[in-house]
């Protein structure tokens, strides 16, 4: 691979990579925050990904105006996801899986009824890619990057400067002592899966920008915020921003080699690395 | 949900066969009903399909309750029913093979496939289990719809030969013959499920679901004993994959490595009851036939509901699924 | 040769450090208590003699041959046994059952499955829970949990006992009962290795004591001699019983 090329790749993974960790936020907030793995996040994404292509077919609104209205539409969701997931029996974990596994597959059957299995795609306007140093970057793929940035940066500042930020984090790091103080637990429950749910609805919209919507479309960003939460560590911002940056770097080098086809494997097997690794203690992240 | 790795309370009967009680009862009069049905039927080729269909699920039912009594919940048995549906699909394209070969032949390819996972078993417990096996299970998939060579890619494997006993077997016709094999492989299934149960092994499997520490410093060894679980479940996974590529005749990755037939077994065997030996081939009976019978008529684009309804009600209501209200511990 | 033997025995947890270089030995058909105040160190001894825990340095040693760094369930197959604090049992399995997985895989027996089975039941029997076989293990009282733990200790028929606070929470009768079977066990063979926080009863039937004191083996000879150490009382003062 010549430099030019490799460089290329790097820059691409970067700003994939910073959206994957800002998807990753959603399934990442409510694991952290309420013990739930949530493997319906893949497909809360593509809902607010299709929810934003309707609205932009039926009124040509510009993506910017989608993103909070996909956000606004997907709140509801959290409510409902926070209202079954509640009532969890323990083992949390591996009950909250087969749930929403359950509720992943009503959603992707859902989506096929109204949307059918058509690929579709929020075009962008044909503006040229946008040269950073030499390097050639499609405009809107910055912009998705840029925002992915910023409402990270948005919600690390949020977590640690205001006290509703953390009293979350507090949640997160242990339940029972953050009741004992005063906490309202169920509060920052639900708030963390109204804040998922959003994100989760305003990042598909940019996930439509440049990534074909389709009903199966899910399980693979579900497995990829599985691996960020895995590499990144429970209830770490920086390190699931590292974690995206990283496998989207490698991603990008991945199919470079091998062709974007592949994709979805490598992220499958990067999983099941993570996992494996993961279990022997060699990766990051709260015992959970 | 019964927690599946701890303190569920359904390891109770593995010692003694069900004592004449309700559930076998329900069980005998279940079977003759099934050996009768076609009669009764007319041999009507749609009721026939159904519940020959239905048979098979419940046969991957029973496949996934298996493991799921050694403790190993599984998110990727998707994984094995494809391997079996694409190695007899391509022994018979490719070599000619029978598929009464091919369908056995698939079923030690299902057993194969589930021994890496059976060997993460030993590293990955609950969550992580469920997790790896989903991946891994997407891992086959994609690997089917780009290998191309090989699997033929994303547009699958089409003209598949249908399963011939003289004259035509076939899953729809009138002479029954497709109903009665898929009858015939869940019984398969149920013998090897409940023989296990008494012996040996299903004791080191109970012992490994209810505390694995403590089998193992009374001697067990969970890696062998959940390699083997994984082995006996992936083969008859397979067993199932190979006889429904040869049902229908297509198959293509999305399909037979999807999420569907991943969840749909993980759904059946908890509502129908997990750790009971009839408790996830009733659950797959009653849900695929709802969800035909009642849902696909009426509702069409709904016709999941019933899964995810069951699904629902066993996490809230039924943690020990239809056995449960049937009085079975 | 002594049965099981600790050399130079080191655990420390991050910054703690919970057994300091503890050294002993315990001759067959002995019954050897292990007493210490709370936090001395005596259950994470246990762990790393079953296996269940590496030691930081040193190791242990059964019939001369080193155990340390072998799998629990190879040590279990050796002829330890062992019993928890809290009892934990196969919840969904029936007594009958627990005790079957000791008798079936605990050693290489060579007996079919109704001889498996008479065996269970003999074990039962032996620990007074002959009449509870069919029940399921979750259902039993805390008292019968107790038995259900020695029995499932026993089924593998261990040389080597290592029985872990077996009487905490009996009241005083139920103890003395339970310290009258490990004498009893010691007539059949089993070398016991006993953890009693209430340790007065254990005294009578103990060939040997050890105590702990945070990490460190402070004593270590027949009872009588141990109780009269000074240093002993020290280590207690301030603690109940």
């Amino acid at each position: 691979m010549s430099p030019a090329a490799l460089v290329h790749s790097l820059a691409v993974g970067l700003v994939t990579g910073s959206f994957y960790a800002f998807l990753a936020l959603a399934f990442a907030l409510v694991l952290a925050i309420t013990r739930v793995l949530n493997l319906a996040h893949g497909e809360l994404v593509v809902l607010g990904g299709y929810i934003g292509y309707s609205l932009w077919k039926a009124w040509g609104l510009p993506p910017l105006l989608l993103v909070p209205l996909a956000a606004l539409a997907s709140l509801p969701l959290g409510a409902i996801w926070r209202g079954l997931l509640g009532r969890v029996r323990e083992p949390v974990e591996l009950n909250s899986l087969v749930l929403t596994f359950g509720l992943g597959l009503l959603l992707q059957n859902l989506m096929l009824g109204v949307w059918a299995g058509d690929y579709r795609l929020i075009a962008g306007d044909a503006a040229p890619p946008l040269a950073l140093g030499g390097i050639a970057l499609p405009r809107g793929r910055l912009l998705v990057a840029a925002i992915s940035l910023g409402t990270v940066g948005a919600l690390h500042l949020v977590l640690t400067r205001t006290r509703w930020g953390t009293a979350l984090r507090a949640t997160s790091l242990d339940p029972e002592a953050a009741g004992l103080m005063g906490i309202n637990t169920d509060r920052a429950s639900l708030t963390s899966f109204l804040l998922a749910a959003a994100i989760a609805g305003g990042g598909g919209v940019l996930f439509a920008t440049f990534h074909y919507l389709h009903p199966a479309a899910g399980v693979e960003l579900t497995l990829l915020a599985i691996a960020l939460s895995i590499l990144g560590g429970v209830g770490r911002l920086s390190g699931l921003l590292l974690g995206g940056l990283l496998i989207g770097v490698v991603e990008a080098l991945a199919l470079t080699w091998a062709g974007p086809e592949w994709r979805e494997l490598v992220v499958a097997a990067i999983v099941l690395l993570l996992l494996l690794l993961r279990s022997r203690g060699l990766v990051a992240g709260r015992g959970h | 949900m019964a927690d599946p790795g701890g303190g569920g309370g359904l390891g109770k009967e593995r010692r003694r066969s069900p004592q004449g009680g309700p559930v076998s009862r329900l069980g005998v009069g279940g079977l003759l009903l099934a050996v009768i049905f076609p009669f009764l039927a007319g041999f009507h080729p749609y009721y026939l399909y159904l519940l020959g269909t239905g048979f098979l699920l419940a046969s991957l039912a029973s496949a996934w309750g298996l493991l799921a009594y050694a403790g190993q919940i599984s998110f990727g048995h998707a994984a094995f029913f494809g391997v079996g549906a694409y190695t007899t699909a391509l022994l018979a394209l490719e070599l000619g093979v029978t598929p009464w070969l091919g369908i056995l032949i698939a079923g030690g390819a299902g057993a194969l496939a589930a021994l890496p996972i059976g060997a993460a078993a030993h590293l990955l417990r609950g969550a992580y289990l469920a997790l790896g096996s989903l991946a891994y299970a997407e891992l086959l998939r994609v690997l089917a719809l780009n290998w191309t060579g090989l699997t033929g890619g994303g547009a699958g494997l089409i003209g598949l030969p249908g399963l011939h006993l003289g004259g035509e077997l076939e899953f729809a016709r009138e002479r029954a013959g497709g109903y009665y094999l898929s009858l015939a492989v869940l019984l398969l299934a149920l013998a090897v499920f409940a023989l296990l149960r008494r012996s040996r092994v299903g004791l080191a499997w109970a012992a490994i679901r209810e505390r694995e520490e403590r089998a193992q410093l009374l001697g067990v060894s969970p890696t062998r004993y959940k390699l083997l679980a994984f082995a006996c479940s992936g083969a008859l996974a397979g067993l199932v994959g190979a006889l429904y590529a040869h049902a229908v005749r297509f198959i293509e990755p999305d399909l037979v490595f999807g999420r569907y037939f991943s969840i749909l077994p993980l759904i059946m065997a908890t509502f129908g009851g997990l750790h009971t030996l009839l408790g996830p081939p009733a659950g797959a009976l009653v849900l695929y036939l709802v969800s035909e019978l009642l849902f696909h008529p009426l509702l069409p684009r709904l016709h999941q509901l019933p899964y995810a309804l069951a699904l629902i009600g066993v996490v809230f209501f039924l943690p020990r699924g239809l056995a449960g209200l049937l009085g079975r511990r | 040769m002594a049965l099981l033997e600790g050399r130079g025995v080191r655990k420390r947890y991050g910054g703690h450090e919970a057994l300091r270089g503890v050294e002993f030995a315990i001759e067959e058909r002995q019954l050897v208590a292990l007493i210490g105040p709370n936090g001395s160190g005596k259950t994470t001894l246990f762990q790393i003699v079953s296996g269940l825990v590496r030691p930081t340095a040193g190791e242990v040693r059964l019939r001369g041959a080193r155990i340390t760094g072998r799998t629990p369930r190879a040590i279990a197959r050796l002829g330890v046994g062992r019993t928890f604090q809290i009892a934990r049992p196969f919840p969904g399995l029936t007594v009958l059952d627990n005790v079957l997985v000791g008798v079936t895989f605990g050693r290489d027996s060579g007996l079919g499955p109704a001889a498996r089975r008479r065996e269970a039941l003999g074990v039962l029997e032996l620990v007074g829970l002959g009449d509870r076989a069919a029940a399921l293990a979750s259902q039993l009282s805390l008292g019968q949990l107790k038995r259900l733990e020695l029995a499932l200790a026993l089924a593998p028929r261990p040389s080597l006992l290592l029985l872990d606070e077996l009487t905490s929470g009996l009241p005083p009768g139920g103890r003395e009962e339970v310290i009258a079977f490990y004498a009893r066990l010691r007539e059949r063979g089993v070398t016991l290795f006993a953890i009693e926080h209430a340790f007065r009863p254990l005294l009578r039937y103990a060939d040997r004591v050890l105590v702990l004191d945070r990490g460190e083996l402070i004593a270590d000879g027949p009872p009588a001699e141990v109780m009269a150490s000074p240093r002993v009382a020290l280590a207690y003062l301030g603690e109940e019983e």
